[in-house]
């Protein structure tokens, strides 16, 4: 401690130069917590829905290809089976924005069952279950567009060739790792939609299934037996558990996953460089300083300990601003509402922020180590020969 | 700080026993000192003279124990420097030699209380006890009051003051100074080699200093005469009247 504020003064020298290092490594570090984020978020989000008992049954052709609407009810009649409901994405706009949010025909006598961390007033929930053309959204979406219960929802130009005339019936809450910007109406509505205007073609289809079980025990035997039971029909299953279904999302993405990686590399190796080199421009100006300190006494450990304390307070310094204030900047400001409906939510996990905090004090210690071996091992007499 | 101590007449302080010293650059091999012997006595303020080149300041390096010799034996209060390892030889630096450089090399960053203190960091006082020696350094040195300046906001003659209280806080037994007056002006040079002189005869501190101004080399006790790397004698106080 008592040589702290040596280290601190020093690392104040150049302020110009210790600014720049900082802000190099904390805008670097603060996109990069955003890339990384993407990633974070969804493993975070794939990991907390562990505890709701949820497995989902698709295609097993892909999510892509529907599974018949009565899959739903037969699935619900196995035992284990808490409820059910089909998840039909639609997909279509909203005046004249594309997708601005998620939107998903569902079974309003489940949905909230079956998702039940979201929480839909009493009164609502029966309006929605009511009103065959009704819908709920989420809080976030309500709060973005000033939409309240009672207005309308039109919808049009989906996946399916139907325009849907919504009447917002309730506004759910959930936690913030939730997608609280979705739109989600009455499969009813959007079956009968194609069967009267489209000659029924396209009806009669579940998109996905999602099945609340009644333990986390029975959900691996569940799944199985569901498959069993459609392996030799028309529309073979594939079923896993929510968690499952999520990072197949993700795994979708593998290559996006592997870049980000490879970027994050490049980042970290070229803010090493960055910081390196201010911290070996930093210590050849004070070749002299360092020769008269081992002249007095300070030894070679204590050498290299002040060049890397300085350099992993420079960059860490980088870090707090970089890594936790995206941290504190994400969790201030909704930058989700203004992404046109990419980006549910987002936020930068504390798992993130603090691997972007260790992150820039591994590029504080790299960056030094050059420079405090150097100055290590300066002779003393070479180091005061500039001035004896 | 043992003020006014008495040391033991003729016990010798240094000893140099064939001591050469060459550097190499790449293949070639410049000789700077040439088997040379000398003796110095506790409490004696000795000044080195000599050309340029002359070998001054690799003796003085030599003696202080911030370079090795090629050959021969250094030995500074009875023990032989050139036995110890680096970082035993750096230890050794800190416990008993206090250094006093030409152009002060003072840290720009610490005030001149923190740049006395420095030294003192490596040692096991406490805090206070650490501010109370440097405020003792800094009164005999006459910079009472200047504890919170920088080396910026001094001039030059108060720089090397700074120097001086940090080269004998830690109460070393050796100082050694190189060109100490040699940045400065007639006048704080004067008082810089009073201060060396108080420090020597009240002190009693060994002191070793190299210098090219006969001025300088006046206030010690013994001159000593270098010339292309060998100690060619005394110089008697009544011969500076005729380099002066």
């Amino acid at each position: 401690m008592k040589f702290l504020h040596y280290i601190l003064r020093n690392a104040r020298r150049n302020p110009l130069r210790s600014v720049l290092t900082v802000a190099s490594v904390s805008v670097c570090l603060f996109l990069m917590m955003i890339l990384i984020s993407f990633l974070s978020i969804n493993d975070e989000v794939n990991d907390s829905v562990r505890i709701f008992n949820r497995i989902v049954t698709m295609s097993s052709q892909g999510f892509g290809q529907p599974v018949p609407i009565v899959r739903v009810s037969e699935i619900a009649a196995l035992d284990g089976v808490i409820a059910t409901t089909p998840f039909s994405w639609y997909g279509g706009k909203y005046n004249e924005e594309v997708m601005p949010f998620a939107q998903f025909g569902v079974d309003p006598k489940t949905i909230f069952t079956i998702y039940d961390e979201l929480h839909l007033p009493a009164d609502q929930l029966k309006a929605f279950q009511e009103d065959m053309t009704g819908c709920v959204i989420g809080k976030k979406l309500a709060g973005d567009r000033g939409l309240k219960v009672g207005d309308r929802l039109p919808l049009k130009d989906g996946a399916y060739p139907v325009n849907l005339d919504l009447t917002i019936r309730g506004i759910y809450d959930g936690p913030a790792n939730r997608d609280l910007r979705m739109c989600m109406f009455n499969w009813g509505y959007l079956d009968e939609s194609l069967k009267r205007d489209f000659g029924g073609r396209g009806s009669g289809n579940a998109g996905i299934v999602v099945i609340k079980c009644r333990n986390a025990e029975i959900m691996a035997s569940l799944s199985k037996q569901i498959d069993k039971e459609y392996a030799n029909s028309d529309t073979p299953t594939r079923t896993q558990t929510e968690e499952q279904f999520g990072k197949m999302f993700a795994e979708m993405i593998g290559d996006v996953r592997s870049f980000i990686g490879n970027v994050g590399l490049a980042v970290v190796f070229s803010l090493v460089c960055v910081a390196g080199n201010a911290m070996a421009m930093s210590m050849r100006e004070r070749t002299t300083e360092v020769a008269v300190l081992k002249a007095i006494g300070f030894g070679k450990p204590l050498l290299l300990f002040f060049v890397l304390a300085e350099a992993v307070l420079v960059a860490g310094l980088g870090g707090v601003v970089g890594a936790l204030g995206s941290k504190l900047f994400f969790d201030a400001f909704d930058v989700a509402r203004y992404s046109a409906g990419f980006l549910p939510f987002f936020y930068v996990p504390w798992s993130t922020a603090i691997l972007g905090l260790a992150l820039s004090l591994a590029i504080g210690f790299l960056s030094g180590v050059v420079p405090a071996f150097r100055a290590a091992q300066l002779p003393v007499v070479t180091g005061l020969r500039k001035v004896v | 700080m043992k003020k006014g101590a008495k040391s033991m007449p003729n016990k010798l302080a240094i000893v140099l026993r064939g001591v050469s010293k060459e550097y190499r650059r790449d293949e070639i091999r410049i000789p700077v000192l040439f088997d040379l012997d000398l003796e110095v006595e506790e409490g004696e303020y000795l000044a080195l003279m000599g050309p340029s080149g002359s070998g001054k300041t690799t003796l003085l390096n030599l003696i202080a124990g911030l370079d090795h010799p090629t050959a021969g034996e250094v030995c500074v209060r009875g023990q032989d420097i050139t036995q110890l390892s680096d970082s035993e030889l750096t230890r050794w630096r800190g416990n008993h030699i206090g250094f006093v450089f030409q152009l002060y090399n003072l840290i720009p960053v610490l005030t001149a209380l923190e740049n006395v203190e420095l030294p003192l960091l490596l040692t096991s006082l406490s805090r206070q006890r650490r501010k109370e020696n440097v405020r003792t350094a800094l009164r005999i040195v006459g910079l009472e009051g200047r504890e919170d300046h920088y080396p910026r906001q001094l001039s030059g003659g108060q720089e090397q003051r700074v120097a001086i209280a940090r080269a004998f806080v830690t109460d070393p037994y050796l100082l050694v100074a190189d060109e100490p007056t040699g940045d400065l002006d007639r006048s704080s040079a004067g008082e810089i080699l009073e201060l060396l002189v108080q420090l020597n005869r009240e002190f009693q501190k060994t002191i070793v200093m190299v210098t090219h101004d006969p001025l300088a080399a006046q206030r010690a006790s013994r001159i000593l005469r270098l010339d292309k790397g060998q100690l060619v004698g005394d110089i008697a106080q009544s011969q500076l009247g005729a380099i002066l």
